[in-house]
Parts: C-alpha cells; sequence; structure tokens
C-alpha cells in the first residue's frame, strides 16, 4: 500500500511518515501543497494523508483538483475542529477526516478503513482457501496457524488480496509497495513472491506471464 | 384589541398595572375623565345659567310690572285687566283683632291689560304672587294680593320672612331664590309692600336633568373612544418596544446575529433601535473575534501537540537506537518550544488586554533603545545578507523602554524575515509637531492589498502555512502595546517594492 502524506510541519510529517513505513506502507511524503498535489496527481496512491493548512496550494484546492482526475481516498488532517470545516471537508469530496492532535493507533485504523472501502471489502478479515488474513491485525493464517511474513511480504500479499481476481502488473506492485525512497531490484519483487509461495501454497498466487501476478 | 396588543409584552410575563401600557393608560383615561369631567360640568353650569336667567328675567318682569301696578291709582270701574282688593284668604274675622289695632284700608290692586298677559289663569304650573301690606303691628303680614298656586313652603316661610325686616336693597335688584321646584323673587318695595313672584321651574329643571344626563352619556361615550383610540396610540407606539424586548430575548438566548427591525428610523424608538442595533453589532463582532481567537489559539496549539503525539507513539512502537531517540526528543522540544512562545504570547496579550501591569512612562531616547534592538537583530540579519539602513537622531519619548524594544524587534525580526535576499531594512526615528514618529522599512514582496487591513489581527497570517515559525501573535502584541502608550501603528505596502511600517508615539505625557 502506498500512501502520499502532504504535510508542512517537518518534525510531525516526518515521525509520521516513519511511523506508517513500520506499519508496512510505501510512504513518500510532500512539505507544500505545489509538491503534493504534483505528487497526487502523478501516481495511484492507495490513500492521500492531506494536511489542510499548507503554503502554496491549500488542502481544499488540492483535493478539488485531485477529484476531478482521481477517486484517490483521501483523509484529511486538520487542526480545525468546527463542524462547518469538517463538513467543508466532506462535502470536497474527503473521505474521512481526522482532527490534531490525533492518535497514531487511530489514524491507522481510519486508513485501513479507507482503503479496505476503496477496495469494496467490508470487513478486515479476507478469506482465500485456508488461508485468511486478517488486514487491522496484519496477522496472517493458514488452516488457523499463523504464518510469519516479513513486512514486504505481507504489504505484496494484501495488495493482491484486494485485488483478488484481477491481474496485478509488476509496475502496478511497484508503485504500490514501494516509495520514492526505495532503491529497490526488480528481482526483489521476485524473491517476496517466491516466499510468500513457500509460506502459502505454491499454487496461492499465480504468475500470468508477460501481465503479473493474481491471486485467483 | 388590548389584549392582542398586550401579547407583545408577555415575553417575561408582566403585571399588568406594572406595564408601561396599562400606567400609560391608567394616566390618560384620569386625564381624559378630569378633562371630560370638568368641561360637563362647566357645559351644564352654562345651561343652567342660560335657563334661570331666563326664569330670572320674567321674574323681574312680573314683579316690576306688579311693583309699578302697586305705585298706580286704582282704576276705574271696568277698565280691563285685573283686580284685586281683599284677597281671598280664611282670615280671622275682624272681631277676633286684638284691641287697639289699627287695621289699614285694604289697598286696592289693578293690573292692566299690558301685563296682565303675564300671568295665564289657566297654567297650574305658571306663575304666581303675593303681595303683602307694609309691616305693622299685626302679627300676620297683611295680604293686599294673591295669585295663582301657592307652593308648600315648609321651613321657607320663616327664612323669608325673617328677611324681610332687613332693610330693603334700595337700586340693586331683587336675587331669585329656588324654593323646591320653584323659582321667587321676593323684595320690599321703598314703600313697604312686599311682593313675591314665582314659577315653577319643573320643566327648566327637567330640561337641566336631560341635559346633564345627554352630557354625561356623550362624555362616556368619548371616554370610551379615547381609551380605546388612546390604547391604540399606546400600544402602536409601545410596540417596537415589544420588538425590541423580544430581539434582546433572543439574543440574550445566545443568538447574537438577531437584530430589531427598524422600519421607523424616524421615531425616538427606531434611533433607540438603531443604537441597540449598532451595539448588538459589536458585541457580536466581539463575541466573533473573542471565539476565534480562542479557536486560533486551540488550533496554533495543535499542531505541536499533534508533533509530540507522533514522535513519542512512534518512538515507544519499538526499541530504538539512541540517534532516534535523540531525534524524538529533538523534535519534541522543538514542538514545546513552539507552545511556549504561544502561551508567553497569549499571556502578553492577554495582560495587555486586561489592561494588568499598567505601562510605565518614563522619559527615554528612542533612538538607543532601536539601536540595541538592531545590534540584537544584526546575526540574524547577516545570515540573510541584508543590510539594515539606520538613521536614528536622540529622541526623547515617555513610555516603557522595554516593551516599545519588543514592537521594535518584532517589527525588525519581521522585516528581516520578509525581505528579499540581499535586501534591505531601513529604521529612522524622527520628532514631528509633538509626536515621535518610528519607521521600519523592507525590501521584501510586500503584502498584497487584501490583507494589508488585517495584519495587526491576532493569528492572521498572509500565508496560511505554520513554516514561518512565527506564531501570528507579534503585531498583534505590537498593536496592543502601542495603543496601551496613546500611540498608533500603521502598515502600507507596494508588492514587489516593500513594506513600511509607521508607529507614531506623543511625545509629551
Amino acid at each position: 500500500m502506498r500512501i502520499l502524506i502532504v504535510e508542512d510541519e517537518p518534525d510531525l510529517l516526518r515521525s509520521l511518515a516513519q511511523a506508517l513505513r513500520e506499519e508496512g506502507y510505501a510512504v513518500d511524503t510532500a512539505k507544500d501543497g505545489e509538491d503534493g498535489w504534483f505528487k497526487a496527481e502523478s501516481y495511484d496512491y492507495d490513500a492521500v494523508v492531506l494536511d489542510v493548512m499548507l503554503p502554496g496550494l491549500d488542502g481544499w484546492e488540492i483535493l478539488r483538483r485531485l477529484r476531478k482526475v482521481k477517486k484517490t481516498p483521501v483523509l484529511m488532517l486538520t487542526a480545525r475542529d468546527q463542524s462547518r470545516d469538517r463538513v467543508k471537508g466532506l462535502d470536497t469530496g474527503a473521505d474521512d477526516y481526522v482532527i490534531k492532535p490525533f492518535d497514531l493507533p487511530e489514524l491507522f485504523a481510519r486508513l485501513r478503513a479507507l482503503i479496505r472501502r476503496s477496495a469494496d471489502k467490508t470487513t478486515n478479515v479476507i478469506e482465500i482457501g485456508d488461508v485468511a488474513i486478517d488486514v487491522a491485525a496484519r496477522i496472517v493464517t493458514r488452516a488457523g496457524k499463523p504464518v510469519e511474513l516479513t513486512a514486504r511480504e505481507y504489504a505484496l500479499l494484501e495488495f493482491l488480496a484486494l485485488h483478488r481476481g484481477e491481474v496485478v502488473t509488476r509496475t502496478q506492485l511497484y508503485e504500490h509497495l514501494f516509495d520514492e525512497n526505495d532503491s529497490t531490484l526488480s528481482n526483489l519483487l521476485d524473491v517476496h513472491v517466491s516466499n510468500l509461495r513457500k509460506k502459502l501454497g505454491a499454487e496461492f498466487i499465480v504468475t500470468r506471464r508477460g501481465h503479473g501476478y493474481c491471486i485467483e | 384589541m388590548f389584549d392582542v396588543q398586550c401579547s407583545v409584552f408577555d415575553v417575561p410575563l408582566m403585571k399588568p398595572f406594572k406595564s408601561i401600557k396599562w400606567r400609560l393608560q391608567l394616566w390618560y383615561g384620569l386625564i381624559l375623565v378630569v378633562v371630560l369631567a370638568g368641561f360637563g360640568f362647566t357645559a351644564y353650569q352654562l345651561e343652567k345659567g342660560r335657563q334661570m336667567r331666563r326664569v330670572d328675567d320674567a321674574l323681574h318682569r312680573r314683579f316690576n310690572a306688579l311693583a309699578g301696578a302697586l305705585r298706580r291709582p286704582p282704576p276705574r270701574q271696568g277698565q280691563p285687566g285685573w283686580s284685586f282688593d281683599r284677597p281671598q284668604r280664611d282670615e280671622p274675622p275682624p272681631d277676633d283683632r286684638l284691641p287697639g289695632e289699627n287695621p289699614r284700608p285694604p289697598r286696592e290692586f289693578h293690573l292692566p291689560p299690558a301685563d296682565a298677559w303675564m300671568f295665564e289663569t289657566n297654567d297650574p304650573a305658571g306663575y304666581y304672587f303675593r303681595i303683602y301690606g307694609p309691616v305693622g303691628n299685626e302679627p300676620e303680614r297683611n295680604e293686599i294680593a294673591h295669585f295663582g298656586n301657592w307652593p308648600s313652603r315648609a321651613g321657607v316661610e320663616d327664612r323669608i320672612t325673617g328677611g324681610i325686616n332687613a332693610p330693603p336693597r334700595i337700586g340693586s335688584p331683587p336675587v331669585p331664590f329656588d324654593i323646591g321646584h320653584f323659582r321667587e323673587i321676593w323684595d320690599t318695595l321703598p314703600s313697604g309692600e312686599d311682593i313675591v313672584v314665582g314659577v315653577s321651574i319643573l320643566a327648566e329643571q327637567k330640561e337641566l336633568d336631560r341635559t346633564a344626563l345627554t352630557l354625561t352619556v356623550a362624555g362616556g361615550v368619548i371616554l370610551l373612544i379615547g381609551l380605546a383610540g388612546g390604547g391604540w396610540l399606546v400600544g402602536r407606539a409601545l410596540r417596537p418596544i415589544g420588538d425590541i424586548s423580544a430581539t434582546a430575548a433572543k439574543i440574550s438566548s445566545g443568538d447574537l446575529s438577531r437584530r430589531i427591525s427598524t422600519a421607523e428610523t424616524d421615531s425616538e424608538l427606531g434611533q433607540l433601535a438603531a443604537i441597540l442595533n449598532s451595539t448588538f453589532g459589536r458585541l457580536e463582532t466581539a463575541f466573533d473575534q473573542q471565539r476565534r481567537f480562542a479557536a486560533d489559539a486551540a488550533h496554533e496549539l495543535r499542531t505541536p501537540v499533534s508533533v509530540v503525539l507522533t514522535q513519542t507513539q512512534t518512538a515507544l512502537q519499538r526499541e530504538r537506537g539512541a540517534a532516534e531517540y535523540r531525534e524524538t526528543i529533538e523534535a519534541c522540544q522543538r514542538a514545546a518550544q513552539r507552545m511556549r512562545r504561544l502561551t508567553e504570547s497569549l499571556l502578553a496579550l492577554a495582560r495587555l488586554d486586561a489592561g494588568q501591569e499598567p505601562i510605565q512612562r518614563v522619559k527615554f531616547d528612542l533612538s538607543q533603545t532601536v539601536w540595541n534592538c538592531v545590534e540584537l537583530l544584526r546575526p540574524l540579519a547577516a545570515e540573510r545578507g541584508i543590510r539594515i539602513q539606520c538613521e536614528l537622531p536622540p529622541v526623547e519619548a515617555p513610555g516603557d523602554a522595554e516593551r516599545l524594544a519588543q514592537v521594535v524587534t518584532n517589527l525588525l525580526a519581521n522585516a528581516v524575515q520578509y525581505n528579499k535576499p540581499n535586501g534591505e531594512v531601513r529604521v529612522t526615528t524622527k520628532l514631528q509637531g509633538g509626536l515621535v514618529l518610528l519607521t521600519v522599512s523592507d525590501t521584501g514582496p510586500g503584502i498584497p492589498a487584501e490583507h494589508l487591513p488585517h495584519v495587526f489581527e491576532r493569528f492572521y497570517r498572509a500565508d496560511p502555512s505554520r513554516s514561518s515559525g512565527q506564531t501570528g501573535l507579534g503585531l498583534a502584541i505590537s498593536k496592543a502595546i502601542v495603543e496601551a502608550h496613546g500611540g498608533t501603528i500603521e502598515v502600507s505596502s507596494r508588492p514587489g517594492e516593500g513594506t513600511t511600517f509607521t508607529v507614531v508615539l506623543p511625545a509629551n505625557v
């Protein structure tokens, strides 16, 4: 899952990005409105965390522009807690609204819910055969027994599971699993897929040669 | 009608006689009653006087006729008119008289036809008269003539008889008086005879009663119409008060956006409503500012608090190296510093607002204070390649040097911060017409015209981001300090050329 954070307070931006990365997300950051708009428009993020008060373009403007071209889920982050601000945010097309100061666990939960909703999933547990993926707890079980996965492996599995039945291209996987700071080699993806197959069964992830991967 | 109008005043339940409307109505009613009663009484008296004058004229005419007839010699027999000799009155026989009495010969009395018409024989309510001879020794008055129905005079005779002994009023006409339904003149002629002429005034009295009734009924109707009209007028005049109190009630219950409708702006109440409206307007503005200030203050505090929360929550999620902890602690320190700056600024503003810690008024050299501030900021300016040009002739001003130094530092820091790289800051002081002028100009990008009127507002920023690291209160605090000194602070700006802040302080206390 790749997330964009647009926030002008450097300390907040840095710690948010770090916390989300530790949660297994690929995180891009932007510290002003122009940069934020450029990135939000250029990539298909799984979610955007958008501060309202920004130098250059403000959060409302980015949201308004983004809604004309993309359906990327947007979580507005703001210090204004008046209901008319919330109404404005939701009316402009924000998918959720978090007021500063916030608790990180709550922010994570809301982000998960956003991503889940955008993938048309209503529960936190995705079951595929005897494999169950709890996206809230980030726990994967196979036939009721927990399966140990690395953060990358989990992210790959979750993305494929959320797009179950679709062929996910390698480009898509790169875009959603690695952020702008990752210097990944292309074969790393194959390593993660191969590791997942070992842990969950050889037939669990199908390779569509020339297209990408798929969980059926 | 009154009840409907009264409902306007029901907003807080009001006792009827405590309300202005009812008290006005009561006083109005009382005055109206007094005026109508006075008017009615006067009209009645005038009518009565007119009636009585008519009766009295007639009585006088008859009295004079009778008196004239008495003076005239007896007419020859067979002459027309009325003749009276001895009256047909039950009199004791002559032999009953006391010895020594010398009864006067009965006087003859003849009323000529020119006057006889005045006494209609067949009118029971008509005129009557009696004529008595001069007072002699006899206990009974010697009656010369009488005519008509003699009314019952129980309790009255004595009074009249007593009056007979009074010296005759020569020259002045006799005064008529009332006996029950009759009115009489009783007077003594110079020759000693007494004439009593009377007439029934029952008809006049009845007519006067009718007049009194008419006046009372008319007065009552006028009173009712007056009260109704008065009530309508009072209600109309006081209706704006109802509107005002209803609006004020809504405002006091929290809806500050309410205003009194001022359709009749010319009336006193319309003016009052306009004044109240402008007061409400200012109240609302002040409330809004206060609310926005509180919201802004909370908002400004939220960002550093979220930094601390996020930093610590992230750091505590797992074991980390010393460098990472250090980074977290540094970020928290920065956030805490920011909160400290903010709370200090808020406190300073609150103290200035409350007028606590009164401004000292000590004469000091403003140019020296400015110079010290410039020296303080030179390193920061040098960092950005900005030159500070000073033109600081000694200028004495009364005030609090420390606080004015805060103003100068704020203005200088702004001028450095919002300048273009390698720009220039100009600081001048001068004395001009009893005023001390301090200007701080920069060569920065300037402030767009739409932001200029707001730069002294609390938390107002032309650039809505927090990246500047400023609290957004510096100029507001500067303005409060300058105004506490009785001075003014102004800003002018040309986009692309720079901004100039001008502080004007009184040179004398």
